[in-house]
């Protein structure tokens, strides 16, 4: 027995799978970067709105002697205030020694 | 036209001629994108430390459209200078300071009619970027893309956490670089502005291992910091009125903040935050490249910190 299948019927197919691989590669809202060979390149999806940063919206790590918290980090640690949930010892600052 | 397909069953030959269709596409994409050379990435770690600091950022890189503009930009601002890597039709830029690696530019275009924000991604070291996968798709994170190693500098997978804001995972081939006090034009730290603060500390403390601290706060906001290896690593920050959002932003270190906001602006970008006192007794400010990306401007006075270094 010999029958046909048209050309047409297996573009629209081959078509259809094409379009749900490449919208698999693709994050919702997302200008992703996938789809060039690159896994790091994205976009937002809208514009930032940097306005509502008072003056007293401060977010800078904790740093230790003299500064905000008190704590003085001669007692054996470099404190800057805050404490971890739950209490115990203040949060530490970020590294400090000078690179070799 | 037609193809002429013989067998026993006209349903069987059509799913037959179906699936060759299927496979026949695919063969199509797959050979695209395997003609395309890889793209060779430096490691992030000028010496091959083999250090690993498991929720320390240790990269960042920037998607953009205009590629040279960039370059010009960050150039004028932070002194970095670059070296191109091209593969295909991708084009990728690693920004130096002092000789060092500090950050990467990918370009890449807007789609056409498509309102998008370019944006610097923030990269937090882990130890196995699939591990972090499945802790981080566990605690509620999104994956925007599936982990993809990169000869050279590591594994990588990119997410949007419970909140939205979007992070990558790496796993530095290299190590993940000796924890040391930032020079200017290096990245010294990174703050996550969200609408959950405890929420998001939570996730990360959950995928990264962080100790987590809550801050003492009068604007308020609420602040937290995450900590890894007894170093602050991250901040935690609710969201300011007016943002739309969750995202990440990260800050390099300048002498003078109002300066290099000055310069930024007269470089083609623009002023998003004006400079103002930060908690650790510098400046800080928010500054927009000329596509639009935010970058933040810190100034650090290492005097304290060398001390606390000695002592520790």
């Amino acid at each position: 027995m010999r029958i046909q299948f048209p050309l047409w019927r297996a573009v629209l197919i081959g078509g259809a799978s094409l379009s749900i691989v490449a919208g698999c590669a693709v994050g919702p809202g997302y200008g992703y970067g996938g789809d060039v060979g690159y896994v790091g390149g994205y976009y937002e999806p809208s514009g930032y709105d940097y306005g509502g940063w008072g003056g007293r919206y401060r977010v800078g790590p904790p740093r230790g002697v003299g500064h905000e918290g008190g704590h003085d980090s001669r007692a054996g640690h470099p404190a800057g205030g805050g404490h971890p949930m739950g209490g115990g010892r203040s949060a530490p600052s970020i590294p400090g020694r000078p690179r070799r | 036209m037609k193809i002429l397909l013989d067998g026993h069953r006209r349903g069987a030959s059509r799913g037959a001629a179906a699936l060759l269709g299927v496979l026949g596409c695919l063969t199509v994409l797959a050979g695209g994108a395997s003609a395309a050379p890889p793209l060779q990435l430096p490691a992030i770690a000028d010496s091959a430390t083999m250090e690993h600091h498991p929720g320390k950022i240790v990269w960042a890189d920037l998607v953009t459209p205009d590629l040279e503009t960039a370059e010009r930009f960050y150039g004028g601002l932070f002194g970095w200078t670059f070296q191109d890597i091209r593969a295909g039709d991708s084009e990728y830029a690693i920004a130096t300071v002092g000789g060092h690696p500090v950050a990467g530019i990918f370009k890449k275009a807007i789609p056409a009619g498509e309102h998008r924000q370019p944006a610097w991604l923030t990269f937090i070291a882990v130890r196995d970027v699939e591990q972090a996968r499945r802790e981080a798709l566990s605690h509620g994170a999104k994956s925007l893309a599936p982990p993809k190693t990169y000869a050279g500098r590591g594994g990588q997978a990119v997410f949007t956490d419970p909140q939205g804001a979007v992070f990558a995972a790496l796993a530095s081939s290299s190590g993940d670089g000796s924890d040391y006090l930032a020079g200017p034009g290096e990245w010294i730290w990174s703050s996550l502005l969200t609408d959950d603060p405890s929420g998001s500390a939570a996730f990360y403390k959950a995928v990264f291992g962080y100790e987590v601290f809550d801050l003492p706060s009068d604007d308020g906001a609420q602040h937290v910091i995450l900590a890894a290896d007894d170093y602050a690593r991250a901040g935690i920050h609710t969201l300011p009125p007016g943002h739309r959002h969750p995202h990440w932003i990260n800050f390099v270190r300048v002498a003078d903040a109002s300066r290099s906001a000055a310069q930024a602006a007269s470089l083609g970008g623009r002023i998003l935050v004006e400079p103002h006192a930060d908690r650790h007794g510098g400046q800080v400010a928010v500054v927009a490249d000329p596509m639009g990306a935010p970058i933040g401007l810190m100034e650090w006075s290492d005097q304290y910190t060398q001390d606390e270094a000695e002592l520790k």
